[in-house]
């Protein structure tokens, strides 16, 4: 009983005791205010921030809502395309050796130097930044979905075909259903690296969306306001990827029961 | 079996470009919208003179190893001593839950305001895309260490800093070696996005400053390098592993 509650006093007491000495550094003049505002003045910049917004006015909420919408038009752009061409090349063995150097390559490839070439394609717009996100996406989902195929236990393959099923019905009936946890796998994967590019890509051409809050409250040295946008990019990943987690467990039950038995 | 698969890749590569070349060359006719692999070859090295290329290729190097560095090492001490003594794990845990789902690119402003644009800033950016997936994986790597292997050492008489030293943290190295790979992958696309945003030099810089002049072949050029030098890197560093760390452990 005293360890349990040790473990959840001694983390609040630490963080209660950072963010108290950060105060009091901030009041005694140590910390400069443009560097280091002073925990009390974030709680108040994120309450104006949720109520009257920044820059023009526009809030946290409108900042959030922008920047997931983008996030979630790149990520299921991606993983309709993926999916398919993935799934195609993992049970082609041929076509996986003949794409797999180029996958590597493209993977290597730093999403965010595609900046250049997505503007001029498609302007410094939502396309551009769509374009990214997709880009970034989609190499992880296409690898996933191959490994997904791969993957499959040709025990089960085998045993469709002596019970006379067709390829088309082995595809729908066993592959399919197989590789789904892999797939939903690698869609949290492709999300979360849908929230890495969109902090870049946000950060040139507009002024909405939660990247471009951070960014943009720099150039006015408002440093409270960057914090707080970045601990709302934090607990908003957060959140969505806690519920994407929720969701795969009750959409494949029967991949975490075979996680447990297996640990 | 094994050379038939690379020739294999071979021809899906070759095939890749020529399709582009082709598709660029009388498809879309503008090397200015759609270069085709040959023209961004050409013009990159027809316009900058090679020891740039090398400098800017060195400096990006020389940035993504010292945050590497920096955020492997500190990830490697803090994550191995929150996997071993509580009391470490149980301070640090608010601190790095709350820091560490934010994307190491929403770190670019603050420490713009915090190093200013210099090389501290981006080296930290970097150091924040290593450390975080590196300790995850270090504390991971000790906790999921068998009890077993443990018992038998202090049965053994191997207690305290050398039970740490000789059995959990070779015990734990196979995780913390995916941990540096991940974390290295990690790092270098957020130093292109720094780099991006903020630079003078660098392969990041090199591919933002070309298409400000309109010369998008060297773009292209650009991150042709940025994927090579990425994909190069990255095997070296699973060979180090391989020698290393492979040596007990079968990967």
């Amino acid at each position: 009983m005293r360890s349990r509650l040790a473990e959840w006093l001694v983390p609040i007491g630490a963080l209660a005791l950072f963010l108290a000495l950060w105060e009091f550094a901030a009041a005694a003049g140590w910390l400069r205010p443009i560097q280091f505002p002073p925990p009390s003045k974030l709680a108040r910049t994120a309450v104006t921030l949720a109520f009257d917004g920044f820059p023009e006015g526009i809030t946290l909420w409108v900042h959030a809502g922008i920047t997931i919408q983008r996030i979630l038009a790149g990520h299921i752009l991606a993983v309709a395309l993926a999916v398919p061409l993935g799934l195609l090349t993992g049970s082609r063995p041929l076509l996986d050796q003949m794409t797999a150097p180029i996958v590597a390559f493209c993977r290597s490839v730093a999403t965010l130097s595609l900046l250049p070439l997505a503007i001029v394609w498609f302007g410094t717009g939502e396309g551009a930044k769509i374009f990214l996100i997709g880009y970034g996406c989609f190499w992880v989902m296409f690898s996933s979905s191959i490994a997904a195929v791969k993957l499959v236990d040709p025990v089960l393959i085998r045993a469709a075909r002596t019970m006379d099923a067709d390829e088309k019905t082995i595809f729908r009936q066993v592959i399919l259903p197989a590789s789904l946890p892999r797939l939903l796998s690698g869609a949290r994967v492709a999300l979360g690296v849908g929230f890495m590019v969109i902090v870049g890509a946000e950060m040139i051409g507009t002024i909405r969306g939660l990247g471009s809050l951070i960014m943009e409250a720099r150039t006015f040295y408002r440093t409270d306001i960057t914090m707080v946008g970045m601990l709302c990019i934090g607990a908003f990943g957060l959140c969505v990827m806690f519920a994407l987690a929720r969701i795969e467990a009750w959409l494949v039950p029967w991949q975490a029961k075979q996680e447990a038995q297996q640990q | 079996m094994k050379f038939a698969e690379r020739f294999a890749g071979l021809i899906g590569v070759v095939l890749f470009l020529g399709l582009w070349e082709i598709a660029a060359r009388f498809g879309w006719r503008n090397p200015a919208i759609m270069p085709a692999p040959s023209q961004a070859v050409w013009m990159a090295l027809a316009t900058i003179p090679p020891l740039t290329l090398i400098e800017h290729v060195a400096i990006s190097l020389w940035r993504i190893l010292a945050g590497f560095a920096l955020g492997a090492s500190a990830g490697v001490a803090l994550g191995i001593a929150a996997g071993w003594y509580r009391p470490v794990a149980l301070i640090s845990r608010p601190f790095v839950e709350i820091l560490r789902p934010i994307p190491p690119l929403a770190w670019i402003p603050i420490a713009i305001v915090w190093f200013g644009l210099g090389e501290p800033s981006k080296i930290f950016v970097i150091f924040l895309g290593t450390f975080f997936p590196v300790f995850t994986s270090a504390t991971r790597g000790m906790a999921s260490i068998h009890p077993s292997i443990l018992r038998a050492a202090r049965t053994m008489d191997v207690d305290g800093v050398r039970l740490l030293a000789k059995v959990a943290v070779p015990a734990a190295m196979p995780d913390i070696a995916t941990g540096l790979r991940i974390g290295f992958g990690l790092g270098f696309g957020v130093l292109v996005a720094a780099e991006l945003i903020a630079a003078g030099r660098g392969m990041g810089h090199l591919v933002m400053e070309a298409r400000q002049l309109g010369q998008l072949g060297i773009s292209v050029f650009g991150i042709f390098l940025i994927g090579l030098v990425n994909l190069v890197a990255d095997q070296q560093l699973a060979a180090a592993i391989r020698r290393t760390v492979g040596r007990w452990h079968r990967f």
